[in-house]
């Protein structure tokens, strides 16, 4: 990362920051304290931690791929559109440079969010005499890996299109992203050939969000392979780097008329 | 080497489904030599501001060329070395005018003391050094403006593009304008402005390049304006009767009285001292001599409403042209 780099992504840091994108992890708060008010007496014993880490750990992965879309795609479209961005890409800056800036600076702002719900969550469960375990800090990782995906897919698409556009496309990927793993099985069994290859085509194309969801072994307390975090990892970083280079080359070639 | 040389930069915006394709530019050349104060001039919609965004690499022009000190519009070296100005500037709403500033040094480079001190010296500068506290969200557009000027010259940059710096800004605030862009241009600074306000133009600018159209249609050299003796020559005098001026006739274009006060316009430079002096002998006092020369808004006004514009290369250097026409420049007894 260069010196710019870093500015700029301070810079989307900080804007994030003076909007209020913290706030939104008193909703969360919310939403876990009323679940385990209404849910919890329905169950008994170790279940009722169970339910708190269950639904905490799938806020998390929903409110930070919520907000990156809905966020993120104001964030980098405001900029191009209110023409702020004239200040940075008529002085010494490659577009690179801000788009990779930009992007650091959304995960920053989204991590810091994701990691105030985790300690939200964790000190709801051990509230509830539950415990806080390697597999649910792991599932929490996963779900920061998700979100820097899905905001690196948000920033590609703020380089041409309107954010309502962009926050469509952003969830429709989220979404088949999710299922392209199930219909490629599904496919593969009973599909004919060119079925076959389109699903396997946006199996490789779409990112693989299943990769990043280690909820069931958390909330069971399952084993789990470490090194399926360490390819996540890769994984991520590959999608992303792929995905913002595909940004830059439209980015490149985009006029700001 | 000129600090910025255009050459025939022709621009059609593509259409979309509700318009159609639009020629913005057909063909726009000129220069500005280091050093020099260049006026871009042109109505609303002449195309000025898509000249300089095409001069910053903001867009592409569809042909021709733009050279920045020798290197290409848009690359790295080229905008090291420029202070831009957009019109109607809109910045970081989240930002205070410090941060702001700061942000826009570190993204020319500058750091540490030198950016320091270069942000504290251009906010008084501009006028702005009670307010760097302030988030630019709660500017007004006259302190917008301002800002944007600093964040212009923070850098210290060899050529400064403004595009309608005068917009916005009272009195005070052009007067500021007008004495910064002198005092750089002091500095060796070259200076590139767009305005389609005359008398800004005609009080800062060695040039001005009139557009029109999308074509540049005149470069004229504000020296040549105001050359003195190219003109007509106003006599005003009192204690004359309209016989006495009645007998100039020859050498006069017209007269008039208000008062007791004649307004007498000479022909030529050359017969001043032959009216001077017959009216002195009549016992005629003289109260003042002006020597009219044509100003840049008759020029504009010339181009504006003369003939469909016709493509010109205004990288030429300028031509000599015989100004003459109406307005008043002190011409000193
Ligand atoms: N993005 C754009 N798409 C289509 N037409 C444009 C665009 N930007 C400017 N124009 C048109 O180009 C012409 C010149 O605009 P501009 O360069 O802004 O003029 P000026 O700055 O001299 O007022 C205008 O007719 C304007 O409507
Ligand atoms: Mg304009």
């Amino acid at each position: 990362m260069t010196g710019r780099m870093a500015v700029i992504a301070l810079n989307t840091f900080r804007e994030s920051i003076r909007e209020k994108l913290l706030y939104i992890v008193l909703i969360y708060a919310g939403i876990l304290v009323l679940c385990t008010f209404v849910l919890s007496p329905l169950s008994v014993g170790a279940a009722k931690g169970k339910i708190i880490t269950d639904v905490g750990l799938a806020g998390i992965s929903l409110l930070g791929v919520l907000t990156v879309i809905v966020a993120g795609s104001s964030l980098v479209h405001k900029e191009i559109e209110k023409k702020a961005v004239f200040m940075v890409v008529t002085r010494p800056v490659s577009r690179q440079e801000y788009l990779v800036g930009k992007f650091a600076g959304v995960v920053m702002a989204l991590g810091l969010l994701m990691l105030a719900m985790a300690a939200v969550m964790t000190a709801m469960i051990l509230w509830g005499n539950g415990k806080v375990n390697i597999p649910v800090l792991s599932a929490v990782y996963l779900s920061m890996l998700e979100m820097a995906v899905i905001s690196a897919v948000v920033i590609f698409f703020s380089t041409f299109t309107t954010p309502v556009l962009t926050s469509f496309f952003a969830v429709c990927i989220f979404v088949a992203g999710s299922l392209s793993g199930d219909l490629r099985a599904f496919a593969s069994r009973f599909g004919g050939p060119a079925v076959r290859h389109l699903t396997e085509f946006l199996y490789y194309v779409l990112p693989n969000i299943r990769v990043f969801n280690l909820r069931n072994e958390a909330v069971h307390d399952l084993r789990f392979n470490g090194g399926d975090i360490a390819l996540a990892t890769l994984y991520a970083a590959a999608y992303c780097g792929v995905v913002l280079y595909f940004a830059y080359l439209v980015f490149r070639r985009r006029e700001f008329s | 080497m000129d600090a910025l040389a255009v050459d025939g930069i022709t621009k059609t915006y593509r259409g979309d489904l509700s318009k159609g394709a639009r020629e913005v530019l057909r063909g726009v050349s000129f220069f500005a030599g280091e050093g020099e104060i260049l006026g871009f001039l042109g109505s609303n919609g002449a195309g000025k501001t898509t000249t300089i965004k095409i001069v910053l690499g903001l867009v592409r022009p569809d042909s021709g060329g733009v050279s920045i000190f020798g290197r290409k519009a848009g690359s790295r070296g080229a905008l090291a070395r420029i202070g831009y100005l957009p019109e109607n500037p809109w910045f970081f709403p989240h930002l205070s005018l410090g941060e702001f500033l700061d942000y826009c040094g570190r993204m020319s480079g500058l750091t540490g003391k030198i950016l320091s001190s270069r942000c504290e010296e251009v906010m008084p500068l501009v006028g702005l050094e009670r307010s760097s506290r302030q988030k630019l969200k709660s500017f007004s557009k006259g302190m917008l403006q301002r800002a944007g000027l600093a964040q212009a010259i923070l850098h210290d940059p060899d050529l400064l593009i403004l595009d309608e710096p005068f917009s916005g800004l009272d009195p005070l605030g052009r007067k500021m304008v007008r004495d910064i862009l002198l005092d750089l241009k002091r500095k060796g600074k070259t200076i590139f402005f767009s305005s389609h306000i005359l008398p800004d133009m005609e009080s800062l600018c060695d040039r001005a390049c009139i557009i029109r159209g999308g074509v540049v249609v005149r470069s004229v050299s504000l020296d040549d304006i105001f050359r003195i003796g190219e003109g007509k020559v106003e006599i005003t005098a009192r204690g004359c009767g309209a016989a006495e001026i009645k007998a100039l006739d020859d050498y006069i274009d017209s007269a008039g009285m208000k008062g007791d006060e004649a307004f007498i316009t000479v022909k030529k430079q050359e017969y001043v001292r032959t009216v001077v002096r017959h009216l002195y002998n009549k016992g005629a006092e003289i109260l003042r001599i002006v020597n009219q020369h044509r100003t840049l808004e008759d020029i504009f006004i010339g181009e504006i409403a003369g003939a469909p514009a016709q493509a010109k290369n205004g990288a030429d250097r300028p031509e000599k042209e015989p100004l003459c026409g109406s307005g008043a420049k002190e011409a000193g007894i």
